[in-house]
């Protein structure tokens, strides 16, 4: 019986350490909000050009990111909310020690189609079409068109924030679309004469418009005083303070250099 | 008879799905665990006798969770195993139903749970089998992992830790109809767990409990069988680099009023390493070892006094992991040696205190999927 098992586990820890030998290039792997993505994936891309470290980048949402944080497969988390309680505790427990870095600053900014006329909006309107109690335009001062409500889903970090801000925890509407992406709701929102959306300040594309909220619109002054409503900071986690390679390519994004990318995303420095 | 309450069971499920799924966003998610079992025991001859030597599917679980809205949110899951207590050799027990609201009570990080759900004590609540055995409390029939009840449950602000208190039937889950009404009095619990430095966790639970009735219903005797149960845990986790250490102290105290003859308290221990050796090797390999020391001597019945000392070393390769990096695939081996202080003219050797040597190879997968409109 104990040969037997010796034999099996000796088989499998062979097959296992195949990869022992292998060369390792320096790595960094980066994952989690699909809206900070855009930034890790340019400052990546920039500072790769200048060192010799090899950086992975993926989406997933905010979520995924913190997961892996927490099971040590990624050097640095991305994140469009703060970590929860919960997944605090379950880094520290697993020995991770969660740092945060503010990179950027976002508003959720809301679009609208270009051809609908509507150019101002206030929070509880905002509430009251995503919870179904204004469904058509014509309700909010705009035109005689229904509304078509466009939401990322529940997973998303930019679901969190404007859940938080916004919603206050009331329900979206079941006849939302649930769409997975900044992108998806940009294009939807772009491709439907009717629809409402919200998305990152960087998703803002040409076929979409933007609707002041509260007569705020959202721009790199208002959101960085908070005079803009519904508006975050983007963060990356790592375990621990950032060393090495990693401290090296987070100090990047926070050098002029790094800002300007966040910038040509979009987004709203943190200097 | 099994068959027919099987078959309803998965009609049920069948009706449900569609319909929660056309609606609500719904995270489906299932698991099986498929096993090879090869023991050998010491018979009363005393020599080592194969006793078992099977392969078969140990345990299934499906599972739904609806999100109502962001702050409710229900799960229901069931249990399926290989029984042949059963005609069709397989059996199905409902393993969670409950609703979750966040939000009810205006404290962050707070959960309202009611319904059948997690218990949470000692490492039952968020053991996920990493090595092929029970939680001590499982193994031990400390506590049972689900109940029905209401627990208040949640993380404490600034990830220090977490707490929950509840309160249960306190027969388990697989208790229903008279097991319940021969018992009215609730079980009480209280857990707490904190988190003071990243990879120290140290925590405690309580939980008060009973069987039977103190007094009969018919005529106010005292039912000699009514007994009133003090349980009590301490885990303390230490997670370094590479390796993960899970500890637990449990005491069971079991008291009788009608008749203290029966009273005893048994306690016992675990420690249990686990070492990752995926910076090493590049693939998620882990190698596990797992001591338990169980005294259960004091226990007055003619059958079940023993102390047990058992020992596990076990390696899991786990691959196909999802986009968290949790495994989705995991091939798990153990090997157990069980040593009782009984020889074979105790009573406890009967019952099944037996000294075992027993080599468990498992694949265990899971998956799961969110689905909305």
């Amino acid at each position: 019986m104990k040969n037997t098992f010796i034999i099996i586990i000796l088989s499998i820890i062979l097959i296992a350490a195949g990869p022992l030998m292998a060369a390792r290039k320096k790595q960094i792997t980066i994952t989690g909000s699909t809206t900070v993505l855009p930034i890790a994936q340019a400052a990546a891309e920039a500072f790769m050009d200048i060192n010799d470290v090899n950086i992975s980048v993926r989406g997933g949402g905010s979520g995924v990111g913190v997961a892996a944080l927490i099971n040590k497969t990624a050097s640095i988390a991305n994140s469009s909310r703060p970590m929860k309680a919960k997944e605090i505790t379950q880094a520290k427990s697993a020995g991770v020690n969660p740092v945060v870095y503010a990179v950027a600053n976002d508003g959720i900014t809301i679009v609208v189609n270009q051809a609908n006329s509507i150019k101002d909006i206030s929070i509880k309107q905002i509430k009251d079409i995503y919870t179904g109690k204004v469904t058509n335009w014509s309700q909010v001062g705009g035109p005689n068109m229904p509304v078509v409500i466009i939401s990322r889903d529940v997973a998303s970090g930019t679901f969190e924030v404007f859940n938080e801000k916004v919603l206050s925890g009331s329900k979206v509407i079941d006849s939302a679309m649930m769409l997975a992406s900044n992108n998806a709701v940009a294009t939807t929102v772009g491709d439907t004469p009717g629809a409402i959306g919200y998305i990152g300040l960087g998703y803002v594309t040409d076929k979409t418009k933007i609707v002041t909220v509260e007569g705020i619109t959202p721009s790199v002054k208002t959101i960085k005083s908070g005079e803009y409503k519904i508006s975050r900071k983007l963060y990356m986690y790592t375990n621990g303070k950032a060393t090495g390679d990693t401290a090296k390519f987070l100090n990047f994004i926070f050098s002029p250099a790094g800002q300007k990318i966040v910038e040509e995303q979009g987004f709203i420095s943190v200097k | 008879m099994a068959l027919k309450i099987n078959a309803k069971w998965l009609l049920a499920i069948m009706l449900i799905t569609p319909v929660l799924i056309s609606a609500l966003p719904t995270k489906v998610s299932g698991e099986m665990w498929g096993r090879w079992t090869n023991a050998q025991i010491k018979a009363a001859d005393g020599n080592d006798k194969i006793s078992k030597n099977y392969f078969s599917l140990e345990r299934g679980y499906f599972g739904l969770e609806t999100t109502f809205t962001e702050n409710t949110k229900a799960r229901f899951t069931v249990d399926m195993y290989s029984s042949d207590a059963v005609d069709d050799g397989a059996g199905l027990k409902l393993k969670y139903a409950y609703v979750d609201f966040a939000r009810l009570v205006p404290v962050p990080e707070l959960t309202l749970t009611a319904g059948l759900q997690k218990v949470y004590f000692g490492t039952i609540y968020d053991w996920n089998y990493t090595i092929i055995g029970k939680a001590p409390t499982d193994e031990y029939k400390i506590v049972n992992s689900a109940d029905y009840g209401v627990s208040l449950n949640g993380y404490i602000p600034g990830g220090w830790g977490e707490y929950a208190v509840g309160v249960y039937n306190g027969e388990g889950y697989k208790k229903v109809g008279s097991a319940l009404s021969d018992n009215t009095n609730f079980a009480y619990l209280a857990n707490l767990r904190v988190t003071p430095v990243s990879g120290v966790t140290v925590g405690g639970s309580f939980m008060s409990n009973s069987v039977k009735r103190e007094k009969a219903l018919a005529d106010d005797e005292p039912v000699a069988a009514y007994e009133e149960q003090m349980l009590m845990d301490g885990v303390i986790r230490l997670n370094y680099n590479i390796v993960d250490v899970w500890g637990e102290y449990i005491s069971k105290q079991r008291k009788f009023p009608n008749d203290d003859t029966k009273d005893y308290t048994a306690n016992g221990f675990m420690i249990m390493p686990i070492i990752s050796l995926k910076q090493f090797v590049e693939k998620d390999f882990q190698l596990l070892f797992r001591y338990d020391s169980w005294d259960e001597s004091d226990n007055p019945s003619s059958t079940s006094f023993y102390k047990l000392n058992a020992t596990t070393i076990g390696a899991n390769y786990n691959f196909f992991h999802n986009a968290s990096n949790v495994p989705a695939m995991q091939l798990q081996l153990n090997y157990t040696m069980k040593k009782y202080n009984e020889d074979d003219s105790a009573p406890a050797y009967a019952d099944g205190a037996k000294d075992s040597n027993q080599l468990m190879l498992q694949l265990k997968w899971r998956f799961s999927s969110t689905i909305s409109k």
